[in-house]
């Protein structure tokens, strides 16, 4: 009985997750690294939270800017997603101490 | 997967922490360019030393050579000209000590968010700048002085189509005599980040005027009319519901940085003994001075005003300190807010606008206080 109910939550845990195809998820993903990374991080995107409407905004105007957009509804979707004005935004990382780089490179 | 890996920024995201050459650990925004924000721990020192002044980039930095490096000046001018860096040099010297403030420091305080970089508080650093005047470099090609507006470009450029990073500001500030083309920053020749060899210092206004790496001043009576001077860095005229846009006519040119003030010691959420101790923290004004710190440590019911440094010169921000003994054990919500030598007193609330810009609302941390064993 245990086990039963254990194996009921892991599903109704796991569900939210299943609602989204993974393959599109990972076709996201993939379109994010083709058409972002080529002029910045990945940081600067994902440190944002907005609005489906306010990223369609931004994917217009890196547009104009050159990025190269295969499949824009899959990377609208994408972002709406895993980006949403809702979610809370993780405290940048700290970096390394640079002024130490050229002792520590070996 | 493979096609993943070959490309250049699956760079080192997780294991080793990224460093930046010449920074100590910045809270890092985005490594490519460098967007780096201070710590607010050093914030507690009049100077923000170079190896943890923030940094913002729009481009991509660009690779230059003192010895070649150039500034063209242009346009309404007597004579076309071309200045090197030892042409700089021969000219008179001066230092001012300025705050640089990012036009959207704060933006990740902003609710609905923006878009754009999340700072925190830390978009900010006060330093002495070294260089020649930018009227001295305009009166040496005779610039027409009733032209308006001084536009600028550096050696940076846009990735793919992204518009060039290029400022236009009016020519009364251009002549101002704190206006520089610095080539030291403390002292030291401008890092890479901060524009080496020349960046332009533009005492009072937001960072976006500060332009780096310069390579180009034109004299106009228009300002340009590229991206970064409109639509971008432009603030409503009249306020906005928050999470809508602004009419595009009603946009006005950003220029001199608003009054404001942070708590630096003790931070956010420390915690402190029950004993006397001593509130610190900068306040600044952009082109006008500070006059006033006040400090409210019951979440603003009552507000008592904070000693200022003796140090107070134009453009650079002010330490003020309180000592404050708390009667009791408890959590405490500490405030401050500064007004200027125009009267204007920090808002209770920031005004939200499209792209987060001048945050300034009055500063707040909260304080555990602990009877001590």
């Amino acid at each position: 009985m245990r086990a039963a109910t254990a194996a009921l939550i892991a599903v109704a845990l796991a569900a939210p997750a299943l609602a989204v195809d993974p393959s599109i998820a990972q076709g996201g993903k993939q379109e994010l690294q083709r058409a972002c990374v080529p002029c910045h991080s990945l940081r600067l995107v994902e440190s944002q939270r907005l609005s489906a409407a306010a990223w369609g905004k931004e994917l217009d105007k890196m547009q104009r800017w050159g990025a190269i957009i295969k499949d824009r509804q899959v990377l609208l979707d994408y972002l709406s997603r895993e980006y949403p004005d809702t979610k809370p935004v993780p405290q940048p990382e700290h970096s390394g101490d640079g002024t130490k780089a050229s002792t520590q490179s070996h | 997967m493979a096609g993943l890996l070959a490309l250049p920024a699956a760079l080192a995201y997780g294991e080793e922490p990224i460093k930046i050459p010449g920074k100590r650990a910045m809270l890092l925004h985005n490594d490519r360019p460098e967007d780096l924000e201070t710590p607010l721990e050093y914030f507690n020192t009049w100077i923000t030393p170079n190896d943890v002044f923030f940094v913002r980039q729009h481009l991509p930095r660009p690779k230059t050579d003192e010895a070649t490096h150039r500034i063209a000046v242009s346009g309404r001018v007597n004579k076309e000209m071309e200045l090197s860096v030892e042409d700089l040099r021969k000219l008179p010297q001066y230092t001012v000590a300025a705050t640089l403030e990012c036009t959207g420091n704060a933006r990740g305080l902003f609710r609905p968010r923006v878009p754009g970089i999340q700072w925190g508080r830390g978009a900010i650093g006060n330093a002495e700048w070294s260089g020649p005047r930018l009227s001295d470099v305009l009166k040496l090609a005779g610039a027409d002085g009733n032209a308006s507006w001084v536009t600028v470009n550096g050696a940076d450029v846009g990735v793919a189509k992204t518009p060039d990073f290029i400022r236009s500001f009016k020519m009364e500030k251009a002549l101002h005599p704190a206006t520089l083309l610095a080539l030291q920053m403390n002292g030291q020749p401008l890092p890479d980040l901060h524009g080496f060899p020349v960046r332009l210092v533009v005492p009072g206004w937001d960072g976006t005027s500060w332009v780096k790496w310069v390579t180009t001043l034109s004299i106009a009576n228009e300002p340009d009319t590229g991206f970064f001077m409109n639509p971008a860095y432009r603030f409503p005229k009249h306020a906005v519901p928050p999470g809508t846009g602004a009419n595009p006519a009603d946009l006005e040119i950003i220029e001199a940085m608003p009054v404001k003030s942070y708590i630096t010691s003790p931070a956010d959420q420390d915690r402190i003994g029950l004993a006397p101790t001593v509130l610190r923290g900068i306040a600044w004004a952009g082109e006008q001075r500070v006059s006033r710190v006040e400090v409210s440590t019951d979440a603003g019911r009552h507000w008592t005003d904070a000693r200022l440094s003796p140090k107070n010169l134009p453009f650079a921000w002010r330490l003020w300190s309180l000592e404050w003994t708390p009667q009791q054990a408890g959590y405490f919500v500490i405030l401050s807010r500064a007004t200027d030598t125009a009267g204007n007193v920090q808002p209770i609330a920031a005004t939200w606008n499209p792209s987060g810009y001048l945050y300034n609302a009055i500063d707040q941390v909260g304080v555990t206080v602990e009877k001590q064993a």
